[in-house]
């Protein structure tokens, strides 16, 4: 404990108090207040191992003293609205046992010329994402089902 | 084909096989020793040993049954002398002589598969997939080939007869590719079919398969050379139906192929049958590659009016959009072939289609508008002129029904000016014998002698030209032709180009006389664009003469003809659409053109009020103050008469597009909004508006005859014939109308295939 306000002290030393307090922001531990769930991340991460940050700014950690199977975990660069469909296919892997290679190494795997750029599910998340089949009129890329071409009024002498 | 039967012998065996063995019925256990146990498509031991097979069968098998002809099919015998008893498994059948083992096999209710044999085509004997056995013959024969003689016994369903079909069909795929995913028959190929039916479940060839070198046959047909069986039924058809030598065999044996023998496209107007004869995928139709599968598509038979033969057509859509139109049987028009017109107009049907009421605005331009006030514009104007301006034209693709509706409304409006293109202005609308074919489209294989005047029927019916086509082949008929240079596919002499040869003919001087005086049956064809002549009267009063000279109208053959152009004509002199004077379009203030896109425009006067109710933007809505869009004829019910006088009527495949409507609907709310309400409201009540003109129109697919022969106490013409050569009716037999001069293919033809 004395450690830990010992470097809380040097840091404020370091960058001054205002710095300080937006690094506390930012890493949400304010959030913590009303988001256990946040809170009991923050409280697992200290002594835990960082293995890698992805581009969305989700953290893995890794903790061996930890039963197994509950030794892995992240936490989400979106301190708000976080749900697990914002972990990149490269992480999933590592992130649920299923390799032990991290992200950072599988990222390399992928293929340069048509894979596709990750994205959350937006379920929920507003009007603008609501799937519209292709024959809907809200789809922007609505089809066109005429079947036919119709004559164009173009000639006008009379 | 082989399918259904497959099925429905499955079905039969494992019943019996079940009965015979759980319940154990003694009336099934008697059967046929064919049926007695369940038969697996595979090779079986007693296959390796068929004599075994047959030696351990229970002697003297009752007879299965009767089972009902394929197809319908039926035969009349003649004399009773000359019909020959064979047995087909066992049933005994009655069957004229000179028919082959596999006509007598349908007769008994037995569909041989086959590939090569047509019923229309002369036997090749090539693809030997309809091999039976026949008692006390060594070998298993091909029955197409093979004549039926007294006593035979022919068996279609032993361990031989299948063993034989197995192996000609592992020899058939051997060379064919396993591209059923991507082919456009798969559905309704005939190698699919009978592989599922009669093939080996598994194949032994290892090697490279053979392929072959596409042709190019022109914008109708693609070719996929390598699926070829050499069938040779295109090579026949080509031959025999088309009467173009285009298609021929080269080489011999894996080296042999289909194909023209020089570089050059299939120049028959006929040539897209070859894509519903080709039993496998092989030729296949260009415009409908890759567009559906033939299970999506819903057929509705309905009839052909891009000319006056009326051929009967399946038009198979998907959804909204025609997909593709096929032929239909009918052996009185046209057999089960139609020409490419009919079977490639459909894309005309997709463009430049009238779907909103328009109409002129005071600055020139078209403007979509609704209905009512379309039709409060179109009443109006008529309104403002007095009744012997007022001008009604139908088109060339006008159905009976709004004929009348037009004939009624114009004359409640008090004008008796209607007629329809491609009549004349001084049509003989009284004896209907004189503009009939009056010997029918299939009374023409009776005439021995043709005289063909001022018709190229090549161009103007392709249909009725086959038909004489055929004839020609089978008695070595004569023809004779009066006109201008045209292409023929058949033997014939080009006369002379004008009246005065006929007036040679008619005074007896012409060398083509002693071959019209000889004959027994000679038909003489008159082409319908001599109706546009001002000399039309005396040129048919010297036909007639010489038609009386030829006793070419007896009360047995009438074989004074006149060959229509258009679907609309006969209907429409059968229901009076005759104009009351001649230069009636010279005055008229206000004129209704239902679907006329070739009436010359050009004598209207510039004041003239022109309604244009049709489909397609064509030549006609240049010239229109307002636009009724109404639908085409595979979007409504319409009746056609066609050239012989048959009354058949189309049906509604696809909805209509936009805002369209029937034709006869328009002009019954038009009448409506002018205050001249006529009372009937329904198609029905049309059709008995119609019955009342015209008796023969609402009785569907009955060709009702002349009473009276066009040589009946006829007033003498006054008229002196011309001596102006006949013209050309038909300019470009791939564009004639306004459907098919809206079709891209019907453009890529005539670019491609009328190029001299």
């Amino acid at each position: 404990m004395a450690s830990l306000l010992k470097s809380a002290f040097n840091a404020i030393k370091e960058k001054g108090i205002r710095n300080v307090a937006r690094e506390i922001k930012e890493a949400g531990f304010l959030n913590c207040l009303p988001d256990g769930n946040l809170l009991q991340i923050k409280i697992h991460n200290i002594g835990a191992t960082l293995v890698g940050v992805d581009k969305f700014g989700n953290k893995y950690y890794q903790n061996m003293d930890n039963q197994y199977g509950r030794h892995r975990w992240v936490e989400y660069g979106d301190k708000k609205r976080y749900n697990a469909s914002q972990v990149p296919p490269e992480w999933h892997g590592w992130l649920h046992h299923i390799t032990d290679h991290t992200g950072d190494e599988l990222l390399m795997l992928k293929p340069q010329r048509y894979g596709i750029e990750h994205k959350q599910n937006y379920t929920g998340e507003g009007d603008e994402y609501i799937y519209h089949s292709k024959g809907h009129s809200l789809n922007p890329g609505q089809r066109n089902w005429t079947r036919y071409q119709p004559w164009e009024p173009t000639k006008t002498d009379g | 084909m082989g399918l259904g039967l497959l099925a429905l012998r499955a079905s039969r065996t494992s019943l019996l096989g079940r009965s015979s063995s759980a319940i154990s019925r003694p009336g099934f256990e008697s059967g046929n020793p064919n049926f007695n146990l369940v038969r697996w498509i595979i090779s079986t031991p007693e296959l390796q040993k068929p004599e075994a097979a047959t030696a351990s069968e229970p002697a003297a098998p009752p007879p299965p049954p009767p089972r009902t002809p394929v197809g319908g099919a039926r035969v009349h015998i003649e004399k009773p002398e000359d019909a020959i008893e064979v047995f087909v498994d066992g049933y005994p059948v009655k069957v004229p002589k000179g028919m082959t083992v596999l006509q007598a096999c349908e007769l008994a209710g037995v569909d041989i598969p086959r590939f090569c044999y047509h019923n229309r085509l002369s036997i090749a004997g090539n693809c030997r997939m309809c091999l039976v056995e026949v008692e006390k013959s060594p070998k298993p024969v091909a029955s197409c080939a093979m004549p039926a003689l007294p006593g035979m016994k022919i068996k279609t369903d032993t361990p031989i007869a299948k063993k034989a079909r197995e192996g000609v069909m592992e020899f058939l795929l051997m060379n064919h590719p396993l591209d059923c995913p991507i082919c456009d028959q798969g559905g309704e190929c005939d190698l699919q079919d009978q592989s599922m039916a009669f093939g080996s479940d598994r194949g032994r060839f290892t090697e490279m398969k053979r392929s072959v070198v596409d042709k190019n046959l022109g914008p109708l047909v693609k070719t996929v050379m390598t699926r070829c069986i050499q069938c040779t039924r295109c090579v026949r058809f080509a031959t025999e139906v088309a009467g173009v030598e285009d298609l021929g065999m080269l080489g011999r044996g894996s080296g042999e192929e289909i194909g023209t023998y020089v570089e050059k496209l299939m120049s028959s107007e006929l040539s897209g049958n070859v894509i519903d004869i080709c039993p496998v995928g092989a030729l296949t139709s260009k415009p409908f590659a890759f567009k559906a599968r033939n299970w999506e598509l819903k057929g509705t038979e309905s009839i052909d009016v891009t000319d006056a033969v009326g051929s009967n057509i399946r038009i198979d859509s998907r959804g909204p959009e025609v997909m593709r139109i096929t032929p239909r049987l009918n052996e009185d028009i046209n057999e089960e072939w139609i020409s490419d017109k009919t079977r490639f107009c459909y894309d005309g049907l997709k463009r430049q289609r009238l779907n909103d009421p328009m109409i002129r605005g005071p600055d020139g331009r078209f403007k979509s508008v609704s209905w009512r006030d379309a039709l409060a514009v179109v009443a109006e104007a008529a309104h403002q002129v007095t009744p012997e301006e007022i001008v009604g034209i139908a088109g060339k693709l006008s159905d009976a029904e709004s004929m009348m509706v037009l004939k009624d409304l114009l004359n409640k409006m008090g004008s008796n000016n209607v007629w329809c293109e491609g009549n004349g202005m001084n049509p003989q609308a009284d004896l209907r014998s004189g503009y009939l074919m009056n010997s029918s489209i299939s009374g023409l294989e009776k005439a021995d002698v043709f005289l063909l005047v001022g018709t190229q029927p090549r161009v103007e019916a392709p249909m009725v030209n086959a038909r004489i086509c055929k004839t020609i082949r089978a008695t070595k008929a004569k023809v004779g032709y009066i006109g201008p240079p045209a292409e023929f596919n058949y033997d014939h002499q080009h006369l002379g180009s004008g009246p005065q040869t006929l007036q040679e003919i008619a005074e007896g001087r012409h060398p083509f006389c002693s071959a019209l005086l000889s004959a027994k049956n000679p038909a003489i064809i008159v082409g319908a664009g001599l109706f546009e002549r001002k000399d039309k009267d005396a040129i048919f009063s010297t036909i007639e003469s010489i038609a009386k000279q030829a006793k070419a109208v007896r009360s047995d053959w009438n074989g004074l003809n006149v060959l229509l152009l258009n679907a609309a004509q006969a209907a429409a002199l059968d229901l009076g659409l005759v104009p009351e004077s001649e230069n009636a379009l010279e005055t008229a203030k206000f004129v209704y053109l239902m679907g006329a896109d070739d009436v010359d425009l050009e004598k209207l006067p510039s004041d003239a009020f022109v309604v244009y109710q049709g489909h397609h933007g064509d030549k006609g809505v240049y010239r229109s103050n307002v636009i009724l869009p109404s639908s085409a004829f595979s979007e409504k019910e319409g009746t056609y008469e066609n050239t012989e006088g048959c009354t058949q009527q189309t049906l509604p495949a696809v909805p209509t597009v936009g805002d369209a409507r029937d034709d006869w609907k328009i002009l019954r709310a038009l009448s409506e909004v002018s205050g001249l309400r006529l009372n009937y409201t329904t198609l029905g009540g049309v059709r008995t508006r119609i019955s009342t003109v015209a008796p023969n129109l609402v009785h569907m697919d009955e060709r009702e005859p002349a009473s009276f022969s066009a040589t009946l106490a006829k007033p003498e013409t006054q008229q002196k014939m011309s001596k102006e050569d006949f013209g050309v009716a038909v300019e470009n037999f791939y564009m004639t109308d306004a459907i098919t001069r809206a079709s891209k293919i019907m453009a890529q033809c005539s670019a491609s295939l009328l190029k001299k």
